[in-house]
């Protein structure tokens, strides 16, 4: 794969439509569902809870028709920091038990700590997971009318809905145009001299190459943002607190079941 | 008829600009009645756009007004029915698209009037008919090519039943045949009696419309028919526009299209009229010989493969068993439509893309070798994107230009930027401190072409120069190329402006939909009207003229493929035929 290619590691916020019965279920259903389930996950202590989570989003992907492996690559950013918080899990674990393996001062091997660890590593592989699993099968416009939708009743407290739903489609809208950004830009440098896709780098010219990338990442995205906005504006956006939409949600015995599927494996997630 | 938008006084200072700056827009008055089809030209930086999104109140005037359909724009509670009546489509096509997927897209304008979901759902239907994108319905748009993500665009203004349509100089980075299609839709819905305005600055597009506006720095210089316009020659020099090769070649030579009188910028009645030669038959000249055929090759590129996102459900294929050769010292050409692979295969060229299957060999740099010093090879071939000014990453032009001599630790790096300037003709001292983004798109072009010279490349590629381009920045930059040329810096050169490639190279290789279907000598090339129309081109009007006068007896070689060369042909015919 080339160097250049940003768009494949971000498998968040990537709808692939597949057709299959999880991008049919109705949206809210999906948030309701999905939502219960990551909040499980973030609040269970148990072992063979996080198991539980992590087999059901594998399934989940594999009903979703999505390719597992390419749901997997999502991981391989993050990478780095899950090794990095599982090893200071392994030695800095406050509560270490009886079982401990070494100690050398303040740095103590335990069983319980290593355990640890890889519940925090797993803990997070399943939240990532679940969160791309959701947007593979979610459009953006299906989440934000089944967002719209659920906080329809807060409008009733005088809460503007529609803006807080409209900022988080237009930060998923730009997601693939980050990715887009930093292609170009480490292109132009590269083909300027920069050591972008160059075989042999040293991790230090790695993370160098990366620092004068962000600076015009920023210009580009407010300039992007600022021509966006003006083709929003000149499609009407904005005037009515109430947009309609274009699809109809039915919430159907099937939306019922699915709710009540990741419901009951939320709670097995917290209460094995 | 009944008028559509009034435009009174209309004078327009962007915000925060100096007071003693001279004002975008001065004094403009015009009106636009129900149903007409007009063209806006002017320059790169002479107003058009900041004018188009006054008449859909996106911009409100400093002072005057703008009424559209006698609503007020500098009322926002009028905001929404005022661009309910007039639609936009702008020229960056992945700018306007807000959804993920292209119908959402498309439904997103009917959303935000609060239609009903059966109506919508209705609208959207008819919308994408109309476009064509009905099959493409679910797909997601930045996976569209340029033209495609266009129709949506458009798709996604007649959604909201708009009485009007301003099309923001939406054909400018299309191919040919999307700037066919794009002009024909809009010749289309003006014949339902949809109000088009149309921003152009390619005067062979203006004929289409039957009233032109003409911007010239902020001011309206010109309201009248395209013929009366064609007719001003001064006007239209002074404003930095082209007249339409018809205009030019009717002007040059009135006795070779008798019964013509006035111009247009259709070339067909006028390649109709020419006459039989009557003139001694003549030896045709000769055609110039390219050298001994036994030139290195320069660049070889055998049975190259690519594919985008390999391993992903979002794979690609771009480029299938490509092969090319490029001869030492010859400018070559690429040539496509949009899609055809023709920016991935320039980015193998320097090393961006090394090749997943098959080989390149650049100059004495070969990709397929593990050891292969990338670095020094993109030193070697220097590369000027398409629509450089997205790839700017620094915020000043001297910094800019500096980085390829700086990351090259280059001992005299002022030097080099300055030498560089001088090439592409910016001034050091006046550039130098400039802000990119604030420079106009020629300006823009020549940083970037200043950008990749400053490395001292032996190679030049550059993919879609002129795209974008007003006729005279255009015309700049192919002399700076030119120039560059006559000093040793060989030219690769992609573009779908096939008026460039007669102007500038000598061999193409012509790609369709990611394969090479032929290289060839240009003139050849354009001589085969079926294969370029295959490959979603057309041919230059020089080219088409040369052939209609071979036609009638006429002796003009084939390698004639630019208008000057034809003319230089036409006048020694006509000698030969007054000499008889």
């Amino acid at each position: 794969m080339s160097e250049f290619e940003f768009l494949p590691s971000a498998t968040i916020g990537q709808y692939i439509p597949t057709g299959s019965i999880l991008h049919r279920i109705d949206p809210r259903a999906k948030l309701v569902g999905f939502g219960l389930l990551m909040l499980a996950i973030t609040f269970s202590t148990s072992k063979i809870g996080i198991g539980v989570g992590l087999a059901a989003v594998i399934l989940g992907v594999i009903l979703s028709r999505v390719p597992l492996k390419y749901a997997l690559k999502g991981l391989i950013p993050p990478l780095p920091f899950m090794i990095f918080i599982a090893i200071l899990q392994f030695f800095f674990y406050p509560n270490p038990g009886t079982s401990i393996l070494f100690i050398l001062g303040p740095v103590v091997l335990s069983t319980a700590g290593i355990l640890s660890g890889i519940l925090i590593v797993l803990r997070f592989f399943t939240l990532i997971l679940a969160i791309s699993l959701m947007s593979f099968v979610t459009s953006t416009s299906e989440l934000i009318q089944g967002l719209q939708k659920l906080l329809a009743p807060l409008n009733r407290l005088g809460i503007q809905t529609m803006d807080f739903v409209m900022v988080i489609q237009v930060t998923l809208k730009f997601i693939p145009f980050l990715a887009q950004s930093a292609e170009r830009i480490a292109k132009a440098q590269a083909s300027r001299g920069a050591e972008w896709g160059v075989k042999t780098r040293s991790l230090m010219t790695r993370v160098r190459q990366i620092i004068p990338l962000i600076i015009p990442l920023f210009t580009t995205s407010l300039r992007r943002a600022e021509t966006m906005a003006l083709a929003m504006d000149a499609r009407a956006y904005g005037f009515k607190t109430n947009r309609t939409s274009m699809f109809e949600y039915k919430f159907s015995w099937r939306d019922g079941l699915f709710v009540l599927v990741l419901s009951a494996t939320a709670a097995a997630i917290l209460f094995i | 008829m009944k008028t559509l938008i009034q435009v009174d006084h209309l004078t327009y200072q962007h915000p925060g600009a100096a007071e003693k700056q001279a004002p975008a827009l001065k004094d403009i008055s015009f009106t636009i009645e129900e149903g007409e089809f007009v063209a806006l030209v002017g320059a790169n930086g002479s107003g058009k756009t900041t004018l188009a999104r006054h008449l859909n109140a996106l911009f409100t005037p400093t002072s005057g007004n703008v009424l559209v359909d006698g609503n007020n724009t500098r009322e926002p509670r009028l905001h929404q029915q005022i661009r309910a009546n007039v639609g936009m489509v702008f020229q960056h096509p992945e700018d306007q698209i807000v959804a993920t997927i292209v119908e959402e897209d498309v439904a997103f304008g009917p959303e935000n009037l609060c239609h009903l979901p059966a109506v919508i759902r209705s609208e959207v239907d008819q919308a994408l008919k109309i476009v064509n994108m009905g099959e493409n319905r679910r797909r997601q748009p930045h996976l569209l090519s340029a033209g495609q993500m266009q129709r949506v665009a458009l798709a996604g203004v007649l959604a909201m039943q708009p009485r009007c349509i301003i099309f923001d100089e939406t054909t400018a980075m299309l191919d040919p045949a999307g700037r066919r299609d794009v002009l024909n839709r809009m010749a289309d819905l003006n014949r339902m009696g949809m109000t088009i305005l149309f921003i152009t600055h390619f005067m062979e597009e203006v004929s289409l419309a039957r009233r032109v506006l003409l911007l010239n720095q902020g001011s309206l210089a010109f309201d009248g028919t395209p013929q009366e316009l064609f007719a001003n020659v001064a006007l239209i020099n002074d404003s930095g526009l082209d007249r339409p090769a018809a205009a030019r070649l009717l002007e040059a030579f009135p006795s070779l299209f008798p019964g013509i009188k006035t111009a247009s910028a259709d070339l067909n009645p006028l390649l109709e009229a020419i006459p039989v030669y009557t003139g001694i038959a003549q030896p045709l000249p000769i055609l110039a010989v390219q050298g001994p055929g036994n030139l290195p090759n320069e660049i070889e590129i055998r049975d190259l493969s690519h594919i985008y996102m390999a391993g992903t459900p979002l794979a690609q294929q771009s480029l299938i068993s490509v092969s090319m050769e490029v001869k030492k010292g010859i400018p070559h050409g690429l040539v496509g439509a949009t899609g055809s692979g023709k920016s991935t295969l320039l980015q193998h060229l320097n090393g961006l893309y090394l090749p997943q299957h098959g080989s390149i060999k650049v100059g004495p740099y070969d990709l397929n070798s593990p050891e292969v010093n990338v670095k020094g090879l993109r030193q070697y071939a220097g590369l000027v994107f398409q629509n450089p000014e997205l790839y700017f990453f620094e915020q000043y032009v001297g910094d800019e230009i500096a980085f390829g001599p700086r990351a090259h630790k280059e001992s005299d790096i002022r030097e080099s930027v300055k030498w560089a300037m001088n090439l592409v003709g910016l001034d050091f001292d006046a550039f130098k401190d400039r802000i990119t983004s604030t420079l106009s798109g020629g300006e823009q072009r020549k940083v970037a072409l200043a950008a990749a010279l400053a490395s001292h490349p032996t190679l030049l590629i550059l993919d879609e120069p002129t795209a974008g381009l007003d006729p005279r920045s255009r015309r700049n930059l192919l002399s700076n190329l030119k120039q560059l040329e006559g000093e040793g810096t060989q030219a690769i050169f992609s573009s779908h402006n096939m008026d460039d490639i007669a102007e500038m190279v000598q061999n193409i290789t012509i790609l369709s939909k990611g394969s090479s279907l032929v290289s060839l000598p240009v003139y050849e090339a354009f001589t085969d009207r079926e294969m370029l129309l295959g490959a979603g081109l057309e041919q230059p009007s020089a080219v088409r003229f040369a052939q209609a006068l071979r036609y009638r007896g006429w002796p003009i070689s084939r390698s004639a493929v630019t208008l000057k060369a034809v003319a230089d042909e036409i006048r020694r015919a006509m000698d030969g035929a007054t000499h008889e």
